[in-house]
């Protein structure tokens, strides 16, 4: 037994004696490693609550619908930034959804088998490109675009419906969520993606023998079968562009006010820490910040949480179902 | 041919595959128009001396002035630091709690714990990070809040959930089986956590770090926070340094035409590290994904 | 990704593990070894190129006495000062300078915090804020002159336009929208206004450019004084730009056609952005530049409160002279009054080397801080001004100690 042992092995008490105290150590740096993560997760909730503390204590629920933000009046009110960021993330996945899944039934559906994975990871590659790169990019080349090309078509055709009124200077809630949706197609696409191509054989097999189109094919067989990843996908997404903070703050014209249309300017929370962190002139005001970014975590990891439940049911499903 | 339901259906049926495949270039778009923008503007910027000289300070030209680029060379060293030092702590944390997860947790509530608890981390918004350690550091250490030291603790806290999760989900390919034979043949538990499972999941783990290091590389929000304000070269981790992410971003609001075009600079040598980082994460990936294919 | 059944293979899957070649574990340790090649790489050329070295060897000697071993020094707060700053951080070489320009808002917050040596902002600091200083106390140093000009992009006026603090407020509130409103033409005669919506900017960080421009407007218009009023941030009314700091401003503006906004005359002038004449209390239209900002600052009746004073009324805009500027600040540091009672971890070097910094910053003998005024467009302190400082400085201890100071020159 010993011969072809790769381990060249002491003696049987001693061995047992060292790799005791080599297995206990390891046991312990790696559960050193385990706390940390939940420690640093368990300490960053503790920090933000206990530094809203004083605001929680002045203003209580009021503070998540007062409608204004007014440091030296003592008014805080997150209903402008949530609404900032709810309206951009609401636009950026109305923008990237049909995007997305449109590429992804491309890729799976339609693309050649060798096209298939380099495109993907093509895609892919957009999700690496640092926010503030994109935020960069927003602002000296989209924000003029958007001011002198796009705006004045949007106020167009769909300034009827009310969301495209007022001056357009490019600044503002649509070129935002413009920028959000950019950021949001790749994990959407990569999911949906996943999911598409988890789709047995035989369900699009069955449709095909059905005398459907391809079309038909992934309408019917397809889509409805890939539907827990998709929505998994999308809810994932949004939970990157509820936190999105450098590509909005340089875009999105900074006012601290309820957007009354897409080109208003806006604020959402998170970049209203990133213009306000350092101000703290009045005593609550980093305890409001501080509120608001607890507000923000917990949406954000609802979000999360709840997309990867879908996407653990998901995977059950798939399992269930494969052949 | 006749034009009846049958070939309306099939002409709509082409008419979303050309669609679809109009999105798929769509999406594109963006991705190569932002490579081809930094590497216009970006390019027109470097030299040599780009990457060794300092930041200047801002400066447009004006009457009586011109202005230099000089370089980034303080911006990379600050960003190489800010790596090195968020990754010593980040990937052996993270790297410990998957080993941690999976090999002591198997299947128990435990596991599922921690991978919980590293998905919720990941959700964290990066500015948050920043405030975190912001609000920590200054309780209890006020003087290194700007710092390089206060930036990598953030950027750590970025990293760690990143490495965790990529490490453990690699982690878990190894089949049990393995493990099974390395214990019987009285090879003891951390030896067959380290050198025979550890060794084979390396790819994935690998992975983890080069997209955790390509991900941090490009936060630009906790710095602006903690390590915010150096016109120098890094002199020590105690104090604060430049860095590429908020080189952009400072530049990005600046009016000053030199500090516009190191941006685009700037922006260039990123957009080369992470995408770099990410192709070669993804092709050490897929050689190993192919290869398990065949192992079961 | 997750392992599922094994297919029926001849050799274990121990071994497979073990001896796979070309598994992507090459890969993986090339690409391991080739990144840390690149790191040493990198290192090694920061090395080289002299950069761990710190700045020992000084350009500028020091007046005969020893000075400590150089710190770091850091410094954060307003905008309105930072190119004066930066000038500064690359000049002064007996320590290393760094300053962040955080917005005045944020240097109180840091001083307050003591996550800062110094503190910078436009502002001084209202009660609230004195209140929340920990002890012992900060002093007030006025250490540069500057001045909040209106800044405008119309590229198809020529002429320099004229502005009243009345039609500024009315502009900033939204009572006047468009650039041909007869207000606005009424004092600019002869000059043909566009026809275009304002595009207002203003600050979104905690100002001191912002508590200077809108202390002219409370001054200038009861309207405003009553609902707005003054401070480091304004409950602004919606349909307006916020921007990121003097540099936010600037590069907002000079990018918007139609828009106004406020800022330092050091951006205006360094970026080339049209900016316009403000009427002073004598009537007069008056552009700024450095002389009459100077010449604002020394008619301004109102005198320096102690350094551990009150400075919240302390103004020198809107001053009597027939040609002064009447949008002139001060800009101050704020600073410990002892060093050691204020932070954990200071040493007596470091205070020195802080000490030294702050004489610098105020000197004006040949190469020192306030040499670099005129090239960057603020104004140099006056004599007297330079003696207050020179004295509240010199007046900081260390544990009650006094601190040697070795100024470089």
């Amino acid at each position: 037994m010993t011969r072809g042992n790769p381990f060249r092995a002491p003696s049987s008490r001693k061995r047992r004696k060292v790799s005791k105290w080599g297995d206990r150590i390891f046991l312990a740096l790696t559960a050193v490693g385990a706390a940390g993560v939940i420690g640093i997760l368990v300490a960053l909730v503790v920090v933000l609550y206990h530094g809203s503390l004083p605001i929680i204590n002045a203003l209580g629920i009021k503070f998540l619908y007062t409608q204004t933000w007014n440091p030296y009046g003592n008014v805080y009110g997150i209903v402008p930034f949530a609404i900032g960021t709810l309206l951009t993330s609401a636009i950026a996945l109305l923008i990237a959804i049909p995007l997305s899944i449109g590429a992804a039934i491309f890729l799976t559906q339609h693309a050649p088998t060798w096209l298939r994975e380099p495109v993907a990871q093509v895609v892919q590659l957009l999700a690496a490109i640092p926010s503030v790169v994109y935020g960069f990019w927003g602002l000296i080349v989209l924000v003029p675009i958007m001011r002198y090309d796009v705006d004045p078509i949007l106020a167009n055709v769909l300034g009827w419906t009310g969301w495209f009124s007022g001056r357009h200077i490019g600044l503002d809630v649509l070129t935002a969520s413009v920028v959000l949706s950019i950021m949001t197609v790749p994990t959407i696409t990569a999911i949906s993606k996943d999911s598409m191509m988890a789709v047995p054989r035989s369900q699009k097999e069955a449709a095909i023998s059905l005398g459907a189109t391809d079309w038909e094919v992934t309408r019917r067989a397809v889509i409805p079968y890939a539907r827990g990843g998709i929505i998994a996908g999308v809810v994932l997404g949004l939970g990157r562009a509820l936190g999105e903070t450098m590509a909005v703050t340089l875009v999105i014209g900074n006012a601290n006010v309820i957007p009354t249309s897409l080109f208003s300017q806006g604020q959402t929370i998170a970049s209203l820490i990133a213009n306000d962190f350092f101000e703290q002139e009045t005593p609550l005001e980093l305890p409001a910040l501080l509120e608001a970014a607890l507000f923000l975590l917990i949406i954000t990891l609802a979000v999360n949480i709840v997309a990867r439940w879908i996407l653990a049911r998901f995977e059950a499903g798939r399992a269930v179902g494969a052949e | 041919m006749k034009f009846n339901r049958a070939t309306r259906r099939k002409l709509f049926s082409h008419g979303m595959t050309v669609l679809t495949g109009a999105t798929v270039v769509l999406v594109l778009i963006p991705l190569f128009w932002i490579i081809y923008e930094s590497a216009i503007l970006g390019a027109s910027v470097f030299s040599l001396g780009f990457f060794t000289q300092n930041i200047p300070a801002p400066c447009s030209p004006h009457p009586g002035v011109t202005c230099s680029t000089n370089g980034v060379g303080s911006a990379i060293q600050g960003t190489v630091y800010l790596l090195l030092l968020a990754a010593l702590w980040a990937v052996p944390v993270g790297l410990g709690a998957a080993i941690f997860a999976v090999e002591y947790g198997g299947e128990r509530a435990i596991a599922r714990v921690i991978s919980m608890a590293a998905d919720v981390l990941s959700g964290v918004p990066s500015i948050v990070a920043g405030m975190f350690i912001y609000a920590l550091l200054i309780v209890y250490y006020p003087l290194l809040v700007f710092s390089v030291i206060s930036g990598s603790l953030a950027l750590g806290v970025i990293m760690l959930p990143i490495v965790m999760r990529t490490s453990e989900e690699a982690l878990r390919t190894i089949p049990h089986s393995v493990r099974e034979a390395a214990l019987a043949l009285g090879i003891s538990r951390w030896k067959t956590s380290v050198r025979i499972i550890l060794v084979a999941a390396m790819p994935g783990v690998l992975t983890g770090v080069l997209l955790s290091i390509a991900r941090a590389a490009g936060e630009a929000a906790p710095l602006l926070l903690l390590d915010n304000g150096s016109l120098h070269p890094c002199m020590s981790v105690d104090t604060v340094c430049q860095s590429l992410s908020l080189t952009i971003y400072l530049g990005a609001t600046s009016p000053s035409q030199n500090w516009v075009s190191i941006a685009w600079g700037a922006a260039l040598i990123l957009v080369i590290l992470v995408l770099g980082l990410s192709i070669v994460s993804q092709l050490v990936l897929n050689r190993t994904a192919r290869k398990w294919g065949q192992v079961g | 990704m997750s392992g599922t059944s094994e297919s029926a293979s001849t050799t274990t899957p121990g071994d497979q593990i073990v001896r796979k070649k070309g598994s992507g574990r090459t890969a993986a340790y090339v690409v391991v070894g080739v990144v840390i090649v690149v790191v040493i790489i990198l290192l090694a050329g920061y090395y080289a190129a002299g950069w761990f070295k710190s700045s020992s060897s000084s350009s500028g000697g020091t007046s005969g006495c020893t000075a400590p071993a150089a710190t770091t020094i850091s410094g954060a707060g307003s905008t309105l000062v930072a190119p004066l700053m930066d000038a500064w951080a690359l000049s002064y070489t007996a320590s290393t300078m760094n300053y962040a320009a955080v917005g005045s808002g944020a240097g109180i917050s840091d001083i307050t915090g003591k996550t800062v040596d110094f503190g910078a902002s436009d502002a001084p600091l209202n009660p609230a804020q004195r209140g929340a200083i920990p002890s012992p106390g900060v002093l007030t140093i006025p250490e540069s002159i500057g001045a909040a000009v209106p800044i405008y992009n119309l590229p198809t006026v020529s002429t320099t336009l004229k502005f009243t603090g009345q039609v500024l407020a009315a502009i900033y509130l939204e009572d006047i929208t468009n650039w041909n409103n007869s207000a606005l033409q009424a004092i600019n005669p002869g000059v043909t206004l566009p026809n275009a919506a304002i595009v207002v900017v203003h600050r979104s960080d905690g100002s001191g450019t912002t508590f200077a421009f809108s202390s002219f407007l409370s001054a200038s218009n009861a309207t405003w004084k009553n609902t707005l009023g003054h401070a480091t941030t304004i409950n602004w009314p919606a349909g307006e730009v916020g921007s990121k700091g003097n540099s936010g401003v600037t590069a907002t503006v000079k990018t918007t056609v139609d828009a106004i906004g406020y800022v330092d005359i050091n951006y205006a002038l360094t970026n080339s952005v049209s900016f316009g004449a403000v009427q002073n209390p004598s009537g007069n239209y008056v552009v700024a530049n450095l002389t009459n900002i100077a010449s604002a600052v020394k008619d301004a009746t109102a005198t320096f409160p102690s350094p551990s004073g009150d400075w919240y009324n302390f103004t020198v805009e809107n001053s009597p002279g027939a040609h002064d500027y009447p949008i002139a600040t001060f800009t101050y540091l704020f600073v410990y009054s002892d060093l050691g009672v204020a932070y954990s971890g200071y040493t007596m070097d470091k205070a020195q080397n802080l000490i030294n910094l702050l004489l610098w910053m105020v000197g004006d003998q040949t190469g020192q801080g306030q040499t670099f005024s005129a090239a960057n467009y603020y104004v140099p302190l006056s004599t007297a001004a330079a003696t207050y400082d020179v004295n509240a400085i010199n007046s900081i201890t260390f544990n009650g100690a006094k601190i040697t100071s070795c100024v470089q020159t």
